[in-house]
């Protein structure tokens, strides 16, 4: 019996992806897009990476979502209704159409070639006193040059600041 | 019982559900009178509001927003070093703190344009 | 993993079972102690707190009349607040201010599961503790900001910004703050770091680390000096402005209940927990702690004036944060002294 914690939690990132999707209000959208992903660290907890799930919720539901928020918040309140859509003519309709049929087919196939059970896979379970030492061993370069992105990133956040001032205090483009 | 932590937690979480929605559903109950202009007004202090409440307030602060997604990550994997710090050999332990120093140049970087005021 | 839902008994055994799960000690905790009752009854103790002790610093005299030296207004208040009728701004977004005010009350007493009140005593003993408590404190921004503006209010909205902003600043050094304990002790489960103060408290290693989280601390709770979103002169009550009756309520609950959920936090990892001389239960000590933490915090709002945004906002990115790094060096240090051998048991 598949495990119903499983079916739940993807339920809910299914669920509100499509809210997310076909929300009238772009706010709408961004909250939808925040249960998916707070789903999709249930689904990460479920898989036993607790550590990853909490910073998932963090990072992105904490962060990123806000980040998006704020943006829809700023672009004004006119467009931040979707207009009327039209309905799907007899092409979009038929469109729709194929597309269940692929998936259907890609989904069939996938479940009757590959051996896939419904429960939670065998996982390697890693310690976190491990990650950390994973991390300094085996993947030094791929962290080394992450720092080096990260602090790009920010350098790029702190011109951005300075660009702008610069541009308000001499009152225009340069 | 031996449940598994998160399930406890989602037993709380719905204790906690079951405590404060029918408290929203009662005090939405209780209310109900009818629409007037005057109390469905945004509250201003008594003006008449004028105008979008709904503006570019703030906008000058949005890097902040994503220095934060940055320095979010960046703590992920300070806290996996934190973690393994006491078993690691020094020569990992000077990785990591090279990954430190990369990302404390440009905090540096920004407490000197802190001290320009006009630029911060 | 969700046993719990799996198992179907007979109609017969359901009362019997409901049974064995009323008396079981899992559901006293999570109802009773620790858990939702606690918490509850601390938040709406700590409103009665603050008014008390703000009122003598402000030399007056705070609540009276409801019951002794007015230690039943709280209650008052709720009942009060639930007659209320439930008033929205015309334009505004009911569904998500009420799915908002629903929000913050799970949010707010979510970090509570986590936290160890006594030996044993903690309703989800997690490995990934701490961070799961930073997980939950990251999620009100967000939800602030919905609120902020769904009330179509250009107080509310001002007051979900500035929150917004406050929040994610000081966010960043109160996760590094932390980091020094977790190099002391290699874990993230709240009771192991407990059990690691028994010889000495990690307000001694880690004052810098102490100091820059609970002025974090502060900015989290939205408390002065960091009470800006709630300015009164300035915004009425901030992103609660348009909140009235049962939402409002939950917001204010909410903040109370952050505020004894981070001094719990502050207790548990910086000043012991639940240790001291068995004279008193250990919860008790907890409590203790606790409420003295969370009466320092009570002053300081009476004491402090607010903070300008502009500099709120780049303390909390340059020099809170540096001194935060500073703490992970002085860390560094102890260890390679090898003084940590006071705090593995």
């Amino acid at each position: 019996m598949p495990d119903i914690a499983f079916l739940a939690l993807s339920g809910l990132v299914i669920i509100s992806a499509i809210f997310a999707l076909e929300a009238r209000e772009l706010i709408y959208g961004a909250v939808g897009l925040a249960f998916s992903l707070i789903g999709v660290a249930g689904l990460f907890i479920l898989l036993g990476a607790e550590y990853v799930a909490m910073f998932q919720v963090s990072v992105y539901v904490g962060a990123v979502v806000v980040l998006i928020l704020f943006t829809i918040m700023l672009v004004r309140r006119e467009s931040g209704r979707i207009l009327d859509e039209e309905e799907p003519g007899r092409l979009g309709r038929a469109g729709i159409l194929v597309a269940g049929l692929v998936a259907l087919a890609v989904a069939g196939a996938v479940l009757l070639l590959v051996p896939v059970s419904l429960g939670a896979p065998e996982f390697p379970h890693v310690s976190l006193q491990e990650l950390g030492r994973l991390l300094a061993s085996s993947y030094a370069i791929a962290l080394v040059i992450l720092g080096l992105l990260v602090g790009a990133t920010i350098v790029g956040g702190l011109t951005l600041v300075k660009v702008e001032r610069e541009e308000k205090s001499t009152g225009a483009t340069q | 019982m031996g449940l598994d932590v998160w399930s406890l937690f989602a037993i709380f979480e719905v204790v906690v559900f079951l405590v404060a929605f029918p408290l929203l559903v009662f005090g939405w109950l209780m209310g109900a009178r009818g629409k007037n202009p005057i109390r469905d007004a945004p509250f201003e202090s008594g003006q008449t509001h004028l105008g979008e409440a709904r503006q570019r307030y703030m906008m000058q602060y949005y890097p902040y927003l994503i220095m934060f997604i940055v320095f979010d990550v960046v703590a992920m994997f300070l806290f996996t070093w934190g973690l393994a710090f006491s078993g690691m050999s020094s020569s990992q332990n000077y990785l990591f703190l090279i990954f430190i120093a990369i990302l404390v140049a440009p905090l540096g970087y920004a407490s000197y344009l802190a001290g320009k005021r006009e630029l911060w | 993993m969700v046993t719990l839902l799996q198992a179907a008994p007979a109609p017969q055994e359901i009362i019997s079972l409901i049974l064995r799960i009323i008396t079981s000690r899992t559901f006293l905790e999570i109802v009773f102690f620790p858990g939702f009752l606690n918490v509850m009854i601390s938040a709406a103790f700590l409103t009665w707190l603050e008014r008390k002790v703000i009122a003598r610093v402000q030399l007056r005299i705070g609540p009276l009349y409801a019951g002794f030296s007015g230690i039943f207004q709280p209650i008052a208040d709720g009942v009060k607040l639930i007659f209320k009728e439930t008033i929205f701004p015309e334009l505004a977004d009911t569904k998500l201010l009420m799915l908002c005010a629903l929000g913050l009350m799970m949010l707010a007493f979510a970090p509570a599961v986590a936290i160890p009140f006594g030996e044993g005593l903690v309703i989800a003993n997690m490995d990934v503790g701490l961070v799961y408590v930073f997980a939950v404190m990251s999620l009100f921004p967000s939800v602030i900001l919905l609120i902020g503006w769904g009330s179509n209010s250009k107080y509310s909205l001002l007051g979900g910004l500035r929150s917004l902003f406050q929040q994610v600043a000081y966010e960043i050094p109160m996760w590094f703050s932390v980091l020094g304990i977790v190099m002391l002790t290699g874990t993230l489960n709240l009771t192991k770091i407990v059990e690691a103060q028994q010889r000495l408290w990690f307000v001694v290693p880690q004052v810098l680390g102490f100091a820059v989280f609970f002025t974090a601390a502060l900015a989290e709770l939205e408390r002065t000096p960091f009470d800006l979103p709630e300015a009164e002169t300035e915004l009425v009550m901030g992103w609660m402005t348009e909140l009235s009756g049962v939402p409002f309520m939950m917001g204010f609950l909410a903040m109370y209940t952050k505020l004894y959920v981070m001094s719990a936090l502050m207790t548990a990892l910086f000043l012991g927990g639940w240790s001291g001389p068995g004279l008193l239960p250990q919860p008790v000590w907890f409590l203790l702690k606790t409420f003295l933490v969370a009466s320092v915090i009570v002053v300081i709002r009476g004491t402090f004036p607010r903070v300008r945004v502009d500099i709120l906002l780049r303390t909390g990115w340059t020099r809170l944060l540096l001194l935060a790094l500073a703490n992970v060096f002085v860390t560094v240090a102890l260890i390679s002294l090898g003084l940590d051998w006071v705090w593995r048991i």
